[in-house]
């Protein structure tokens, strides 16, 4: 039973979802529709148990964390910093649900979301430019005929797509609109009716309960 | 009740594709269907990845992508459970030492309990640590600049990244690459392919990704479903080219049944 | 290692100082690199010019994060001048938790110089649910029942005649993820014929041609770039177009290191 149930849940919560945006009307017998029984009942319970993993996670890094500190391992002034933010943050954003029209709880958290959360996630993907440009200098020789073809894309795709492209040559956007309209677009829509079929056969196994492999083994 | 108008075709595909699918996997599940999949170079080398850093000593990052267990994008990650089964497997094996990253809480129990089945299976339950499985954040740049830490300060060896990934690909596959590591990664997400291509030893490009659980375990189930899939690939390769000629020939039935 | 070798392996951090400085000089002295219209950003435009302002109301999806504002922010805030100066009103709504900071940016932008919440704009906030909430929204665009500012729907004049998102002139998904505009076409575009096109980043530009291909986005902005140009259809100078300098000086330095290491590459073998 301990599988058995699991799966019965993730089979009749799979076709709830999956009916849910695509019927209308009520079920026969239930008096409710798919969507209804999404909204009222699954919707909710996905929000509880998002927020009970959250929390199961937290307490993971809490601990984890917090032994670092109490040991003094290597690196523990960096665990601290992280307990400390994490609950500075915690609290920040829970008065700010408490008291969501207090000019100031709402002024203060704005601020830390603009000067702390905002500039720390937009300097990551800031890096993104700079990996690039390592990944593809490094990536980027023309060891054999494919990698050839891909360095000239990659370069007319560059060229093309910075207004700096059309100074240097004419046609450069226009065969960067090329690549990414013809080739590009057969390549994708290739693998994403791939993908789909294969995403769709996984979702399939897992609904009738022959892949375990989730639920820590076959 | 009834489907919304848009649904129809949609559904009634759905409903031919799954008995496909489910008559397939039972043949090859009862033994009268043989299914052999081709060599997947990226899921070779992951044994050669984990037996690299049981020699340097250092450890393996696994990580099962950024996305959670709902939406378009969760099969990407159970496929990336299954992989990571094999993975413990191998790590319990060699006696490697393994890191799993996890941005989506709702992952966070699964892939515990996926490392800590694969180490009992593998009679080795000591090797399961409550830091084998971290939590980092659910925050995509905070879980990124996390994984990062960990490269740095653990030198880790071998990176393995499998299942849905947006614009922290690139920082995951370059930070690897800066520590000397062998990656091994995949994505059905198209957009980043390409960075993975550019900074990986081995990428497993869309559909490969969900055929890394059969591959790895050879289990037949599995197989079949493999096979169903370009079963049905080969059905709608048919309906492209019978619907690209009757559009030309100025046709549009097969269209508009598509999208009633 | 001789000097071909070493040119094949030049230090990460050289790299990243060139690019750095690559990058920050336009922005302190700007060039004005003329800038070519992309057909898929000229179509977005055009679908705005040929709304009502009498009827038309559209939607603003702010599907993204302050970290990935820098490349599609630019792009939300001239989508929503043009809106202001056609006087076409709008209704914002997320299904990223960190979307309504991001609209409520441009909200108090707008406030600031005399616009009125409720009358020209109007956003919904955040719905929990990620492409099931966008599913349910489409179907009923009233399930949303209060706004941001917490007013109820039914007294928010802009929410009148809209049932679902069908009844919405013009959709705009503005993108950065998962939510985003595929999304959008699954539940939107094809069960029920929304007319829907997006703002996305840079990088999602690849997977999202075959929808622009297929007509299931009617346009598409592409990035940074896409907001630059569209500022340069309304003639409103906005980021976009500041950035776009520094963008070209960065393509150009990752193609001369791409040439670099090629040219080392051949010597090397040569020899």
């Amino acid at each position: 039973m301990r599988r058995e149930i699991p799966l019965l849940i993730t089979f009749l919560v799979g076709i709830i979802f999956l009916f849910g945006p695509i019927t209308t009307g009520n079920i026969p017998v239930l008096e409710m529709s798919f969507r209804q029984i999404v909204s009222t009942y699954l919707s909710p319970w996905t929000t509880i148990i998002t927020a009970f993993a959250i929390g199961l996670a937290s307490i993971n890094l809490l601990r984890l964390h917090g032994s670092y500190v109490a040991r003094k391992r290597s690196g523990w002034i960096n665990s601290a910093a992280l307990v400390i933010s994490m609950l500075f943050f915690t609290v920040a954003r829970i008065i700010r649900e408490l008291r969501p029209t207090d000019p100031e709880v709402v002024a203060f958290y704005g601020r830390i979301f603009d000067n702390i959360a905002a500039p720390l996630s937009g300097a990551m993907f800031a890096i993104l430019a700079f990996y690039i440009a390592s990944a593809s200098y490094r990536a980027f020789r023309a060891r054999s005929l494919e990698a050839s073809v891909l360095l000239v894309a990659a370069i007319i795709v560059m060229l093309g797509a910075a207004p700096v492209g059309a100074l240097i040559w004419d046609y450069f956007p226009s065969l960067q609109r090329w690549l990414l309209a013809v080739p590009n677009t057969a390549g994708q829509r290739a693998i994403i009716i791939g993908a789909a079929i294969g995403g769709f056969a996984t979702s399939l196994r897992i609904l009738f309960g022959l892949e375990r492999g989730y639920l820590g083994g076959d | 009740m009834e489907l919304v108008p848009g649904n129809i075709f949609g559904v009634w595909a759905m409903v031919v594709v799954s008995i496909c699918v489910l008559l397939v996997v039972y043949l090859t599940k009862e033994g009268k269907f043989l299914v052999k999949l081709r060599r997947i170079a990226g899921l070779e080398a992951i044994e050669e990845a984990i037996g690299r850093a049981t020699e340097m000593g250092k450890p393996v990052h696994f990580s099962p992508g950024i996305a959670d267990v709902t939406g378009d994008t969760a099969p990407q990650t159970f496929a990336a459970l299954e992989v990571l089964t094999y993975v413990t497997t191998l790590s319990a094996k060699y006696n490697a030492e393994l890191i799993v990253t996890i941005r989506m809480p709702n992952v966070f129990p699964l892939a515990q309990e996926v490392v800590r089945q694969g180490y009992l299976a593998a009679g080795k339950p000591d090797l399961f640590q409550e830091e084998t499985v971290r939590f980092l954040s659910s925050e995509q740049f905070a879980y990124i600049a996390g994984v990062l830490g960990i490269f740095t300060r653990q030198r880790v060896a071998a990176n393995l990244m499998i299942g849905a990934f947006w614009a922290e690909s690139l920082l995951m596959a370059e930070g690897g690459s800066q520590v000397g590591a062998i990656q091994v990664a995949g994505t059905a997400n198209m957009h980043q392919i390409p960075f993975f291509v550019a900074a990986c030893d081995y990428t497993l490009i869309g559909e490969e990704i969900y055929a890394g659980g059969a591959y790895l375990s050879q289990d037949k189930v599995r197989l079949g479903s493999i096979a169903s899939q370009d079963y049905v690939k080969f059905a709608l390769m048919a309906s492209i080219l019978v619907g690209a000629v009757m559009m030309t020939a100025g046709n549009d039935w097969l269209r508009v049944l598509f999208v009633k | 290692m001789n000097w071909a070798n070493k040119l094949q392996s030049i230090d990460r951090r050289i790299i990243y100082t060139i690019l750095l400085i690559g990058l920050t000089i336009p922005l302190i002295w700007p060039i004005g690199i003329p800038l070519a219209v992309n057909d898929t950003t000229r179509a977005v435009y055009k679908i705005i010019e040929d709304l009502d302002p009498a009827t038309d109301v559209v939607l603003l999806s702010f599907d993204y994060s302050p970290a990935s504002a820098p490349d599609v922010h630019p792009s939300a805030v001239a989508i929503v001048e043009h809106l202001t100066k056609r006087g076409i009103k709008w209704v914002g709504v997320s299904f990223w938790p960190e979307g309504p900071q991001m609209s409520e940016k441009i909200m108090r932008d707008l406030e600031a110089r005399g616009l009125k919440y409720g009358v020209d704009f109007i956003d919904l906030g955040f719905m929990a649910g990620m492409e099931n909430a966008i599913a349910e929204f489409a179907q009923n665009s009233r399930v949303i029942t209060t706004d941001v500012r917490g007013t109820h729907i039914d007294n928010l004049p802009l929410m009148n005649n809209i049932k679902t998102m069908k009844d919405f002139g013009f959709v705009i998904g503005i993108s950065a993820g998962d939510p985003g505009y595929n999304a959008f076409i699954r539940q939107a575009v094809d069960p029920m014929g929304v007319k829907f096109a997006a703002a996305i980043v840079t990088v999602s530009v690849p997977a999202a041609m075959p929808f622009y291909a297929s007509g299931q986005l009617r346009g598409m902005l592409q990035g940074l770039r896409g907001a630059a140009e569209y500022e340069s259809l309304t003639g409103v100078a906005g980021r976009g177009a500041a950035m776009m300098d520094a963008q070209s000086i960065g393509h150009l330095i990752i193609v001369a290191f791409i040439a670099v290491g090629n040219f080392a590459y051949f010597l090397s073998k040569k020899k």
